[in-house]
């Protein structure tokens, strides 16, 4: 250490002496034309530099010096003055322990996309991402870090949220809500978990000592009640970039975890004949249905409500191009290969946010568990409110497949059919929530623009 | 403030509500003009029987081959003397 503060110091005179000589030479050639001074002060440098890069020393110094730079040396000594991604100074347990604690961290991620298959599509570049952001010394999170640029790319500025959304809707087929409209009400229903997670935060923060978080904090929290992480995404860069991190984290992985946070709710919340109920089979919805259904919401939310038109129009993009027919190339390249590569740079700009610093905070647990109460009480509103419009109406609905209006597309609508299955195998509900489900996408759209219309 | 909080959730219930309901009449009322003036009938026919085609092709030949097969072991059987 004294060696490399005694070779900064050597370096540190060097350029001294050679700024100390520079006034001598720009005495002369002031008094004959001023413009002439750059070149003459430019020259000296250029040398010093040369010098300055690179020192003869002993190959035992040259051992030691390298050791400094190695992940070993940074991560049992932690350094002062190590900033992190945002430019502050690094606290000793985020260098150290922090550091090994997320590389752990993204080893069960790993372990869980690729063995037990949560979401393996976005786990995986998050994971990926969170191990390169936590390298030490690469710093390749910070501004000018490969994870860092992606970052700047697309996830501040709230583009790749968008791009995905033309994708999902390329992907969807709102034909199952078009045969049978009124199941939008479930999808509804499920932003409750947004909305009531949105009091609890800023009653916790309000009453208690546990949280801190403002009224936008809160908002940007508890969209991921909505179970709908480019729109998480979306409303957490424009509302509480400094949250984006955890927010986008929880969001996915409680979309991964749908199969197994849903049904215990699902079923305390039904009774096994509720469970058993038939649904009418779908009528066959044309293809004109179909093509206008994207331009009237989109319309409608222009009248309406402004500030949710780029999530709604992204997605009603995405579907109008899908259900046209005459642009299947462009409609093709929205579903796999535009919305592939912005999955591998969301993940990965996602993931950069798992840096220790900011990750292994006490906010991040307070997200995680108020993202886990958003999603709950969607998934139970969405199943009451189905078991409430059953009272008012002959047609009865089974209540699993309210559940499925949490948008988190197809995978709660796959919950509700394996669900259904349980209490009776013949009973075929994936058509049936894949209504509420999409509907489900719209509305936690809307959701989000009533935030950003309220805070922006 | 709490107090705004409350406000945000029925402000925003009511609107997602709003736009829902909104949305599900106005889907209603496009999907019975839609199957009035302009009713899908004649396409799903010419849709439907193109694919039946090769089905019935395929189910003959699954005819054929079970038939075969039928025959074949009919065949073995009298060769083996059973029959």
């Amino acid at each position: 250490m004294k060696k490399l503060l005694f070779s900064l110091a050597m370096i540190f005179s060097l350029s001294l002496s050679s700024m100390a000589s520079e006034p001598v030479v720009t005495t002369d050639t002031t008094v004959q034309t001023t413009p002439t001074v750059a070149p003459h002060a430019e020259e000296p440098k250029k040398s010093t530099y040369r010098e300055e890069n690179y020192q003869p020393m002993s190959f035992n110094e040259m051992m030691v010096n390298f050791y400094y730079t190695t992940g070993i040396s940074a991560l049992v000594e932690p350094k002062k003055g190590v900033l992190t991604a945002h430019g502050e100074p690094m606290s000793d347990f985020h260098q150290t322990w922090g550091r090994l604690i997320m590389f752990l961290v993204t080893f069960v991620l790993f372990y869980l996309a690729i063995a037990k298959g949560f979401e393996p599509l976005l786990l995986l570049p998050i994971a990926f991402g969170g191990l390169l952001a936590n390298v030490p010394i690469a710093n390749m999170a910070g501004p000018d870090g490969m994870l860092g640029i992606i970052y700047h790319m697309g996830i501040s500025n709230g583009l790749f949220p968008l791009l995905i959304f033309m994708g999902v809707g390329a992907m969807t087929d709102f034909g199952p809500l078009l045969a049978n409209p009124r199941l939008a009400l479930l999808g509804g229903a499920a932003q409750f978990g947004i909305f009531g997670t949105l009091v609890g935060a800023y009653a916790l923060s309000e009453f208690t000592t546990i949280f801190d978080f403002t009224l936008q904090q809160s908002a940007a929290i508890s969209i991921i009640g909505g179970a709908d992480g480019p729109t998480s995404i979306f409303i957490a860069s424009t509302l509480a970039p400094e949250l984006l991190g955890a927010i986008a984290v929880a969001s996915y992985s409680y979309m991964a975890l749908v199969p197994i946070i849903q049904p215990p709710i699902m079923r305390a919340l039904t009774t096994p004949e509720e469970r058993k109920i038939r649904m009418r089979t779908l009528r066959h919805v044309t293809k004109l249905e179909k093509l206008l259904f994207p331009i009237l919401v989109l319309m409608l939310i222009i009248f309406i409500l402004p500030d949710a038109a780029p999530l709604v129009g992204a997605f009603a993009l995405g579907n109008f191009f899908k259900e046209t027919g005459v642009v299947d190339r462009l409609s093709d390249t929205m579903q796999h290969a535009l919305i592939n590569i912005v999955t591998i740079f969301l993940g990965l700009a996602v993931g950069s946010k798992l840096a220790a610093e900011q990750f292994l905070v006490v906010d991040t647990l307070a997200i995680l568990g108020l993202g886990l109460l958003a999603f709950s009480a969607g998934t139970a509103a969405g199943v009451l409110m189905a078991k409430l419009m059953n009272l008012f109406s002959d047609e009865k609905i089974n209540p699993l497949i309210g559940s499925a209006g949490v948008s988190a597309v197809p995978m709660a609508a796959r919950v509700s059919q394996k669900e259904g299955m349980k209490d009776d195998p013949t009973n075929m509900l994936l058509m049936h929530a894949m209504g509420p489900n999409v509907a489900g996408v719209i509305g936690s759209a809307v959701a989000a623009g009533v935030m950003i219309a309220l805070f922006k | 403030m709490f107090f705004e909080s409350i406000k945000i959730m029925f402000l925003g219930m009511g609107t997602v509500y709003l736009f829902l309901t909104i949305m599900i009449y106005m889907t209603k009322l496009m999907s019975k003009l839609i199957l009035r003036y302009f009713p899908e009938a004649p396409k799903v026919q010419t849709n439907t029987a193109a694919p039946k085609a090769p089905v019935q092709r395929n189910n003959e030949n699954a005819k054929i081959a079970a038939m075969l097969g039928a025959l074949q072991h009919h065949h073995q059987l009298e060769c083996e003397g059973k029959i």
